[in-house]
Order: structure tokens, then sequence, then C-alpha cells
């Protein structure tokens, strides 16, 4: 029985010793003494014995058509000047208040009109923030508007962030035109 | 002598017992010891790519015999060469012919420590034999035999490359992905899919006015985007599978779509329906969504950490618009970067150690910084650089830029080096992402 437990315990401990000394990962080092000795032969041979094999293929795939669905409203563009804003900022300038104020009476007086807002920005930012940048300046030219009295139902806001420049050169010029809030008349289509 | 023998037979039995509790033993002791060699073997590598002192392997790689023999083994080259882990040794400086047999008295001559070896037959499809050969044991260290149709040489020849590159490195490599961007197709915006290294651009035949780049699902076979149609900003599902696209968010206001969680069935997004741009998950199953965010300003671009736990977005709350992170159910809010007034487009490493974005210093350039806002790095300086991702293994990034004047996508390694142009001059590209797989 001694023996025998004797004999468990150098097994246990030998193989603990080999699992201990198999590292999880080795490096294969260059051993100078090692070259002259390897005979190319018996290697090829040795390695050939396992041959897997890999079929490489893909899924091909059919085009698909994104599908468009008819607008509601036809657009009517141009009637009111653009308002703009400053780099990187939402909050309405001096200057776009008059502008504002135009497109207040023009709505208090067609009272079946809706209006569409548009947000945009200039190139410079990154496209992501630039679409919530751009929904920030239409939000504010819209609660500018529902501040003077019109009813929030009739303006709708859009945001197309850099997407849509005005102008497409990259001066200062060009980033200031396209730094806008874009007015539409939006009409029921087959009115 | 009745009682004498009974021990003595006893002693017999106790031997017979002893000696198969010895083999027994012995068995498992030698199972034992395959196991650990085999271990052993398994965890071998050639180049260790984690250390910061790792030297790059000299590799030749002969020209493969037979029909697309050249084209084949050229792929494989411009695969390993631009890891940058290996120093590949031009086919003019070789003393070993392609049709001889492996010597390493051949190669330690002109320093070379890994030979790829290959041959193709072309039948009704192509076969090749690869060999990758070890020049200190001087031994072969890898065979396989691969098939494929012939349209498909180039998946064959980065599968092959990927076998190469995981026997010597143990990693798995990435020469099988592929970036998804969105790119202009006749007035319109399309969406693409083309190989890692720019060839084979797919279009995917989705049109639209604006689409915002496509994120891929984690298991590599849905691409999720924001789109506007009809005046209307909503977040669409494409299926690889059987090629169709759903609708899976809609509302008033700007609703742009972050990532997956690792889940599958959710997404992060950023929408202004209550308002303001903030943040949200919903489940793509049930459409339940979580708010996460409530703020008078921006949160937008909220990207998934890894593990799923974390969620790095852009926040205009301190007066510009900044970098923060926050738990996945909005709690813990803390920013990550605090130099420069514009820092956007954030996205992780693989890891989950390094989050890469966009800061504007006069132009927009590509930074890495740890999620706790240390260990800032810019990776580049030339004109505008944006939509940054990482590979699926971390060693590189993918982005958009202009300094070709017309805006493309490049590829570079992780630490900014080996920056390329991966798509044709002509072509309006941006917004690239890399495949999970």
């Amino acid at each position: 029985m001694k023996k025998s437990f004797k004999f468990v315990l150098l097994v246990l401990l030998v193989s603990g010793l080999i699992l201990a000394g198999c590292p999880s990962r080795k490096v294969v080092q260059p051993e100078v003494e090692q070259r002259p000795t390897v005979t190319p032969k018996e290697t090829t041979q040795k390695a050939a014995e396992v041959k897997p094999e890999e079929k490489i293929t893909e899924p091909r795939f059919a085009k698909i058509e994104t599908k468009e669905e008819a607008s509601k409203y036809t657009e009517e563009r141009g009637l009111f000047e653009d308002i703009h804003f400053d780099f990187d900022k939402y909050d309405i300038r001096p200057d776009a208040k008059p502008i504002l104020q135009n497109v207040a009476s023009w709505l208090l007086k067609n009272t079946s009109a809706k209006i569409l807002v548009e947000g945009h920005c200039d190139e410079r930012g990154t496209n992501e923030y630039n679409l919530a940048l751009g929904d920030r300046r239409a939000k504010a030219a819209r609660d500018y508007l529902i501040a003077l009295g019109i009813a929030s139902n009739r303006i709708e806001m859009l945001s197309y962030g850099e997407e849509k420049p005005l102008c497409k050169e990259s001066t200062e010029e060009c980033w200031t035109k396209n730094r806008r809030g874009h007015f539409v008349i939006l009409k029921e289509a087959g009115k | 002598m009745k009682k004498s023998k009974e021990p003595s037979a006893k002693s017999v039995g106790q031997k017979g017992k002893n000696k198969i509790i010895r083999s027994i033993l012995l068995v498992l002791c030698s199972m034992l010891y395959a196991l650990c060699i085999a271990l052993c073997v398994e965890a071998k590598v050639y180049i260790d790519i984690s250390s910061p002192a790792f030297k790059k392997l000299p590799i030749a790689i002969q020209e493969f015999s037979g029909p697309s023999g050249k084209e084949i083994s050229n792929i494989i080259r411009d695969d390993l060469e631009f890891t940058g882990l290996f120093l590949y040794i031009d086919r003019n400086a070789y003393l070993e012919n392609p049709s001889q047999p492996f010597n390493p008295k051949n190669w330690t001559p002109i320093g070379v420590e890994a030979i790829v070896k290959g041959s193709v037959q072309e039948g009704k499809e192509l076969s090749v034999t690869v060999s990758l050969y070890e020049v200190f044991e001087g031994k072969e260290i890898f065979k396989k035999e691969y098939k494929a149709e012939k349209e498909f040489i180039r998946p064959l020849s980065h599968a092959i490359a990927n076998d190469i590159y995981y026997t010597l490195t143990g990693e798995t490599g990435i020469f099988r992905s592929r970036i998804s961007f969105v790119a202009e197709d006749k007035d319109k915006i399309g969406i693409y899919i083309m190989d890692w290294d720019g060839n084979r651009i797919t279009n995917m035949g989705l049109k639209g006015n604006i689409i915002l780049p496509p994120r891929w699902s984690r298991d590599g076979t849905k691409l999720i985007y924001s789109a506007e149609r009809n005046r209307q900003w909503g977040i669409y599902l494409l299926y690889f599978k059987n090629m169709s696209e759903r609708k899976v968010f809609s509302a008033k206001g700007t609703n742009i779509v972050g990532d997956f969680l690792p889940e599958g069935n959710d997404i992060t997004l950023s929408s202004s329906k209550d308002g303001t741009p903030d943040l949200y998950i919903m489940n793509l199953n049930n459409n339940q969504i979580i708010k996460l965010t409530s703020s008078y300003g921006i949160e937008v671009s909220p990207a998934v950490s890894p593990d799923g736990k974390y969620i790095a977005f852009v926040s205009d709350r301190g007066g510009s618009p900044q970098i923060y992170t926050m738990r996945r159910d909005g709690s813990d809010r803390r920013r990550i970067t605090f130099e420069g007034s514009y820092n956007t487009s954030p996205s992780w490493s693989p890891k989950g150690d390094r989050i890469v974005f966009v800061g504007r210093r006069g132009t927009n350039q590509i930074f890495t910084v740890r999620p706790d806002g240390s260990g800032l790095t810019q990776l580049t300086t030339v004109r505008n650089n944006e939509e940054p991702s990482f590979s699926p293994d971390g060693m590189y990034i993918t982005f958009s830029s202009d300094r070709n004047r017309i805006r493309g996508i490049y590829i570079m390694r992780a630490n900014g080096e080996s920056q390329k142009r991966i798509t044709p001059k002509n072509l309006r590209a941006s917004g690239p992402r890399w495949s999970p797989n």
C-alpha cells in the first residue's frame, strides 16, 4: 500500500511538473547550435501526414432596391430668406429675428398652410453631431415661431446636418451660408 | 503452513492490484504528458506580437506554381506585409527555386525565418496546397489544401494568409474581414461593402437621399443604419441572409442609430422625439425603448463597449461637444476628453481598452484615449480625418479622409503607421465600419 501511495505521489508530482513546465505561450527563438544538425528530408515527410482541407466560399448577395413612399405634401421653396447661425451654435441671432417675424406673419395670414423648418450645418464638424446640431437649430427656429403665436402642429422640423450644403466650397463664405435654417411651405398633395 | 500461505496469497493479490493501479497510473501519466505536449505545440508562436520588443519576422513567400499562382501568393504577401509584423524578403534574393524541396540551408544565408510555398491546380475550381516552413526548426509547421471557385480567388488567398498569420502569431487574422461604407451613387447615397484591402467593392443597391454610415451587428449578419426618407429620419435593418430591409424605428425628429449591444437584439440610438437629442436603448424584438439621458442640449453617437456595460457618447452639456462615458443604464456619467473644444464620433477598441474619436484642432483629426480619459494619442495630422473604427483584432483603424481632395476610405495601424487609401480616387466615399468577423 505504502509503495503504491508513493508511486501515486510520484506520478502526480511528475505530471504536475510537466504541466507547470508547459508554457502558455512559447516563442520559438533561433538557436544557433541547432541549425546545422537539421536535415530537410526527415522533416518534410513527417508533417505531410496531416492534410486538412477547407472549401472557401461566400454568399452571393442579391441587390435590393429601396422602397420610396410617395410624399403627402408638395413643397414650395424660396418664399422666405434663410436664417443663419454661428459655428457650433444653435441660438437665434438678432439678424434672424426679422425673418422669423416675417414667417410668423405669413403663417398667421395663411391659416391652412404648414411650414417645414430645415436645420443645416457647415461641413467642418462630424456628420452625426451635425445632424443633432441641425436638429437643435430647427428647434430653435420652431420655438421662436411658437412664441410668436404659431400652433406647434403647423411647424414641421427636419435636420439635414451637413448633408445638403447650399455652397460646396471649403471657404469661410460658404460655411457661413451653409449654417442655416431654411423654410419650406408644405401643401397637401392634390390640393 | 496454511497460515503462512494465506498472507502470501494475499500479498500476491495485493501485488496484482498494485500492478493494475500502476499500469492505470502509467497510462494516465502518459495521457497527461501527451496532453501537455499537445498544449505546448498548440501554444507555440513564432512572433509574440503582444511583446513590446517583438522583432519583425523575416518571411519569404515563393511564387506559387500553377495558374493564378502569382496572384494568390501576391495577395498573401500584401496581407502579411500590411500588418507590419513581417519583414518580407524579396523573391530576387531567394537561393531556392520554388520547385526545389525546402532546405533550411538555402534560407539561413539570406536571413529568412519562415517560408511559404504553394501550388495551384485548376479544374472546375481552384485547388491550392500551401506549406509553411520554419528555418530554425528546419521543418514544415503547417500544410493545408484549399478549394474555391475561381471568382473567390481573393477570399481564398485571404484564408491562406489568415492560417499563416495564426500559425506564426497565435492570433486570428483579419484578412477575410470587410468594410461597409456609404458613397455617392448618381446624386444619391448608396451602401457599399468591400474587402478590408479595398478590393471587390459591392454596391448593395440601397439608395437614398441621405443614408448615414451603417453599423454591423456583432455576428456580422446584419447592418443597421439611419436614413432620411420623406422628411423622416428612420432606423433601418438590413438582413444579409435574405437581403431584406426592415424599418425598426421612426419618430418625429432626428433619429440616429448608435450601435448593437452584445445581446444582438438591443440597439442604442439618439432621438430628438422628446424635444432634444437624447440617448435610448431599444429592443428590436418588442420595440421597447428605454430613455438613458435627459438634457437640454445635444446627446448623440452612443457607442457600446465590447462587454456591453458602458456607452461612450457625445454631449454638449459642458458648452462644447465632448466625449463622455456612462453605464448602460445611464448612470455614472464621466467626461473623458478635455483637450480641444470639439470631440466627437467615439468608437471602442475590441478589447475595450481604448476609444478612438475625432478631435477638431483646426481640422478634424483622429485620436485615441483610454476609457478613463488618460493616454490621449493623436494618430493623423493631414487635412480632415473622420469616422474612425477599429478592426476586429484591434490592430488597425479605418477612417475617412479628404487629404487627396475627394473624400475616401483609409486604413492604418492602430498606432497611426502605414496610412493608405483603399477606395478609388474618384469615388466619393465615407463612413467606413469594419466587420466584426
